[in-house]
């Protein structure tokens, strides 16, 4: 009796003494659930590139056949005629792949930087409308192509490409009925990141040699 | 909104939802993965992993417990996975720094009864432990218990009372504490 006595009072000491166990902080809601729609678009996207690798590659080829297309045109419009008309052909053939990636990614830096100004000029006017969610997402495939391709290899192109990559996650996945923190939390990460600043000194200065369609 | 609504518009791919349904229960995710954890920033990796993989298993659910015990369950297998890979990198670390001859410095001969108890309680047997923390601390049921680790109600209840026993024997020198 004394013993079962002893045990409650023992047992409630000590569910009262436990709640000091490594007590928990107030719930971080926000910062979680940015990190989780992060996470799972991440994962989604490479699912869908890891089920359908020929995707990957068209999309790869149609890009650099497109842009292959494009500087055969510029240069026909601008380039070296041989003795009798004949195009001349560069037989430089690595030479011609790094421009054809150094052409693919100043357009698209162009495009993107163009894209976050806008996104960015909307939000502080309070627009904002669902057609920038399509265009994020159509630039996330090309930021993807780019961080695979040789473009990549440059340390600091890579850092830029992964955040835009986390840039344009976080604005193609934004909901419908969104509210200003949502936003707040896209543009005060930009501007930790610097992205828009180092985006502007990568474009080099100069016109941009090729516009594809689509480009705004 | 009730809950089964919830639920099929989550799987619907409804993203007002898949909030409302984080909002409903993040708190009680969170709290259990920080009293597991004892570290935010692991029990912030605890808690997106469950509600990835919750949301990802959502279709998979089929409403026989509640969606809490069922949330609970995916917590504590990500909690204690998690915590195993923690445990043997941080041995591993330890074992480096035993190996250069780097120690911590000798401890305190007599922590007071905070420090005693929350040393006590991380070194109780895993199973232990996890039934501790969830069932006199957090406040979940036996049978809420047996859903989430997949044991039986008796065996959430043996562990308990044998989790209690080892805490009496740590800190027996503290008994006047209880007694008074």
């Amino acid at each position: 009796m004394m013993q079962q006595h002893d045990d409650e009072q023992f047992e409630k000491w000590l569910q009262r003494a436990a709640q000091s166990y490594h007590s928990p902080v107030p719930t971080p809601r926000a910062a979680m659930w940015q990190r989780i729609e992060v996470e799972r678009a991440r994962r989604a996207a490479r699912r869908v590139v890891e089920l359908r690798p020929w995707l990957r590659w068209t999309l790869a080829a149609a890009a650099v056949l497109a842009l292959g297309i494009g500087i055969g045109r510029w240069t026909a419009q601008h380039g070296t005629v041989a003795r009798g008309g004949t195009p001349v052909a560069s037989a430089d053939t690595a030479g011609n792949r790094d421009v054809v990636y150094q052409v693919a990614a100043t357009q698209y830096l162009s495009r993107t930087e163009s894209f976050l100004t806008g996104f960015r000029a909307d939000l502080r006017a309070g627009r904002g409308d669902t057609r920038f969610m399509g265009q994020a997402r159509d630039l996330l495939t090309t930021t993807r192509l780019l961080l695979d391709s040789p473009v990549a290899d440059d340390p600091r192109m890579r850092g830029l490409l992964e955040d835009l990559e986390l840039v344009l996650v976080q604005i193609s996945q934004l909901p419908a009925a969104r509210n200003s923190h949502d936003t707040d939390l896209i543009t005060q990460g930009m501007d930790q990141r610097s992205v828009l600043p180092k985006l502007r000194s990568a474009i080099p200065a100069g016109p941009v040699p090729v516009r594809t369609q689509g480009a705004t | 909104m009730d809950e089964r609504d919830l639920i099929n518009r989550v799987r619907a791919g409804d993203g007002i939802a898949e909030r409302a349904l984080y909002d409903a229960h993040v708190d009680r995710v969170y709290r259990l993965a920080y009293r597991l954890a004892g570290d935010d920033a692991l029990a912030q990796d605890f808690t997106q992993e469950t509600f990835i993989r919750a949301f990802e298993r959502l279709g998979t659910f089929r409403g026989d417990s509640a969606l809490s015990t069922w949330l609970h369950a995916i917590t504590t297998t990500v909690v204690l996975n998690g915590l195993r890979k923690v445990k043997r990198f941080r041995q591993r670390e330890a074992d480096l720094e035993a190996a250069d001859g780097v120690s911590g410095g000798p401890r305190n001969a007599e922590p007071d009864l905070k420090a005693r108890l929350t040393r006590a309680i991380d070194a109780l047997p895993r199973g232990y432990r996890t039934v501790f923390v969830m069932h006199d601390i957090e406040g979940y049921t036996h049978e809420e218990i047996g859903v989430a680790l997949g044991v039986e109600t008796g065996t959430s209840k043996a562990q308990l009372s044998r989790a209690r026993t080892k805490l009496r024997e740590s800190l027996a020198d503290f008994a006047g504490e209880w007694v008074t």
